[in-house]
């Protein structure tokens, strides 16, 4: 008796002084201890539409390794005073959005888009917000065969408030293609006077098909943002054809000195087979021969 | 010599043994004959079934059947160099072993290839083989070798006959007229004169030298059908050597067996005597030296080289298999040698029990060859279940084996009912060269 009643005490004391410990209480997120990140970037699609993709992170002040996506916020997208949309964040905190390529935008008088991605707050997490300015870029690519030489033919341009285009220059363009795992740079070039051009390479295989998908890119750019164009051409060109092997061990048909010896040495023993059996037949006539005459030696007598 | 006389007399020294059945030879084909039905039903169950009643499965996919099949090829190949080679020389005992030779040659390479179409799934596209050949493949060399060995040796067996076949013919007024019908069929009108038998000597002898050719160009075919592969255990460039060795011990061995048999059951004491036995034992002796050389050189190879799926398959022989092991490479090697190198052990039953001993180690030593080899995979087979990965054979594998053993034995003592299994040809022949040599000395 006296030692269940122990048993009891020391069990009891154990959950006591767990339930107590500093370590013992279910962890809590402190949002305090994190420095919360939005931040827009935009990329103008091969298609012309326009994705605004805000990244929504709490990076922890002490450690600023640790990251923490907030998920389920919701971002409003503005263009100046009008509301372009919302989107709601993902488990990894970016939250989507695709304007259509036939959107007006409101810009500003030097011609700047400008976009507000903003987070209203909730019980948790104080109101955030990041803006971007750009002009909307149309990047222009054409794959064209000149004088017989495969040529690749990129233009810039942004259209003025009156319908003009107007080339740009300075800007960095990447043009590349797309490869199995990443793409491969053919040219970057810093655009002059809204266009460039040149020869497409000789050497590259593509797909199965001979199809290629050639890119052109402005990364990144404080003036456009990200301006992706692409194309698919067929101007794959194979370096080394696929060679069919014949008469190999492993192909179809078997080597020819194979055949040849198989042969030669099949022939050599069916032949004196052969010659057995004539000689069998030559042995049978003699035999015929003889039993003939001594059947007619018989009659005879 | 009344040449006339004298095969009348053979032929009435041997036709009982021809034209009589001892009870016990009654009995004896009787139960033979219920062994091979049993195995006939054995092939209807493997038939209507599938090959889910033998023990092979994806990993083990050559079991028994294919040790059978190596067992009986190497046994017809070693009957055709052997029967090649006593054509050549000019002995008196020749005579006494030659037809039994002759005669195992031609039933193994008739039951042989019966244990491959019993391991063949799908037996309704066995004329794929022939209409769709892959010429580079080993499996169609050994088809072409195996059909042109059979055709060879069956008109070398032929050809043998005659001779015998004409004596009978010409002297067993007293048989049964099915039986004159028979003689005077494959007799072929063979009557013994000097221009016959020239022709006869010579496609004999051409033909001899063919088999053995023949023999050990379709010994090394089916070696290569395992050599030829990269699977531990089976690649080796020793292997179609190896074959032949060991193809000419079990032949030997069982050419021993078939002669103790024989003189045992049939009166024939005066024709297949001790020198046989003592000559069949000498090349025992050798090949067994030759095959334990190989044995051992083959092993060692593979151990020493201690390659990861060599070292594997090694230590699967001297666990799982080690008492097989043993019987085979040491037991099948060593019994002989001890037996037949001294002397005073050399006597016709201990030479008979040497080569028992030799057969069984080379029916496990095939065995060893091919199941442990198939139980170690060389690429990893996928999902493949534990109960698959060891072999064991059923009752329908053993069945189809005994039954294809009882055929041998019955087709054997069924043709020693056609004609004599001691060439009376050899016999007259022998006597006939001994006349003219007589002849000679006393002109001299």
């Amino acid at each position: 008796m006296k030692s269940i009643n122990y048993r009891y005490t020391i069990i009891t004391s154990l959950i006591i002084a767990l339930l107590f410990s500093f370590n013992g209480f279910a962890q809590e997120l402190d949002a305090s201890n994190y420095k919360m990140r939005l931040s827009l970037s935009t990329v103008k699609q091969p298609d012309n539409s326009r994705l605004f993709e805000v990244s929504f992170i709490g990076q922890n002040k002490e450690d600023r390794k640790d990251k923490l996506p907030v998920f389920e916020a919701e971002i409003k997208f503005y263009n100046e005073d009008n509301l372009l949309g919302q989107a709601k964040t993902s488990y990894d905190g970016i939250a989507q959005f695709t304007v259509p390529a036939d959107q007006n935008y409101i810009t500003d008088e030097d011609g700047y888009i400008n976009v507000l991605a903003k987070f209203e707050g909730s019980d948790g997490l104080d109101e955030d917000e990041d803006d971007i300015q750009f002009k909307n870029l149309f990047l222009e690519l054409n794959l064209e065969e000149i004088d017989s030489v495969n040529t690749v033919l990129v233009r810039a341009f942004i259209i003025d408030s009156a319908g003009v285009e107007t080339p740009i220059e300075g800007v960095n363009v990447i043009v590349s293609v797309d490869g199995m795992f990443s793409k491969r740079k053919l040219e970057e070039v810093i655009i002059e006077e809204g266009e460039f051009q040149f020869a497409f390479p000789i050497d590259i295989p593509g797909d199965v098909n001979g199809d290629v998908l050639v890119y052109s890119m402005i990364n990144d750019s404080d003036d456009y943002g990200t301006v992706i164009q692409s194309k698919t051409v067929n101007w794959g060109v194979f370096k080394n054809k696929i060679r069919t092997e014949e008469n190999k061990l492993w192909t179809d048909a078997a080597p020819i000195w194979m055949y040849i010896v198989l042969t030669l040495m099949l022939l050599g023993v069916w032949a004196s087979f052969l010659y057995s059996v004539i000689s069998l037949f030559k042995i049978k006539k003699e035999g015929k021969e003889i039993e003939g005459s001594q059947t007619q030696l018989h009659t005879e007598q | 010599m009344n040449l006339e006389n004298r095969k009348r007399e053979l032929a009435k020294e041997f036709s009982p043994m021809l034209e009589k059945t001892s009870n016990a030879s009654k009995i004896l084909m009787g139960f033979l004959i219920a062994i091979i039905l049993v195995g006939v039903y054995a092939f209807f169950v493997q038939l209507f079934e599938g090959h889910i009643v033998t023990g092979m499965r994806d990993n083990v996919v050559w079991g028994v059947y294919i040790i059978n099949f190596i067992f009986f090829v190497c046994l017809s190949y070693s009957g055709a160099f052997f029967s090649g080679i006593l054509h050549f020389i000019h002995t008196p005992w020749k005579n006494s072993v030659s037809r039994i030779v002759e005669i195992v040659t031609v039933l193994s390479l008739i039951i042989g290839p019966i244990f491959i179409l019993l391991c063949i799934g799908r037996l309704d596209r066995l004329h794929y083989l022939f209409l769709y050949p892959r010429i580079q493949s080993p499996i169609t060399w050994d088809i072409i070798a195996i059909m042109t060995d059979l055709v060879g040796c069956f008109i070398y067996l032929f050809l043998t006959f005659i001779p015998d076949l004409a004596i009978l013919r010409d002297n067993s007024e007293n048989a049964p007229k099915w039986r004159q019908k028979v003689y005077k069929f494959l007799a072929i009108g063979y009557q013994d004169t000097p221009t016959q038998r020239k022709k006869l000597h010579k496609i004999t002898g051409a033909l001899s030298v063919i088999i053995i050719a023949l023999a050990i160009v379709a010994y090394s075919v089916l070696a290569w059908i395992f050599s030829l592969t990269p699977q531990p255990g089976w690649n080796s460039s020793i292997f179609g050597a190896y074959f032949i060795i060991a193809g000419l011990y079990s032949g030997i061995g069982v050419i021993i067996i078939a002669m103790f048999l024989i003189r045992k059951y049939y009166p024939l004491n005066h024709y297949i005597r001790k020198v046989h036995f003592m000559g069949a034992g000498m090349v025992l002796l050798v090949i067994s030296l030759l095959y334990g050389y190989f044995t051992f050189s083959e092993y060692f190879s593979r151990w020493f080289g201690h390659k990861i799926h060599d070292a594997e398959l090694l230590d699967t022989l001297f666990t799982r298999y080690f008492w097989m092991f043993i019987f085979a490479n040491y037991i099948g090697v060593l019994v002989p040698v001890v037996i037949i190198f001294f002397k005073k052990l050399r006597t016709i039953k201990s030479i008979t029990f040497a080569a028992v001993i030799a057969v069984i180690g080379l029916w496990y030593n095939r065995y060893l060859i091919v199941v442990p080899t198939l139980e170690s995979p060389y690429i990893p087979i996928q999902d493949t279940r534990e109960e698959f990965i060891h072999y064991t054979a059923t009752w329908v594998e053993w069945s189809l084996s005994l039954a294809g053993v009882a055929a041998f034995i019955l087709f054997f003592m069924l043709i020693m009912k056609l004609v004599p299994v001691v060439p009376m040809s050899g016999i007259i022949d022998y006597e006939r060269k001994q006349k003219k040599n007589k002849k000679s000395l006393n002109k001299l």
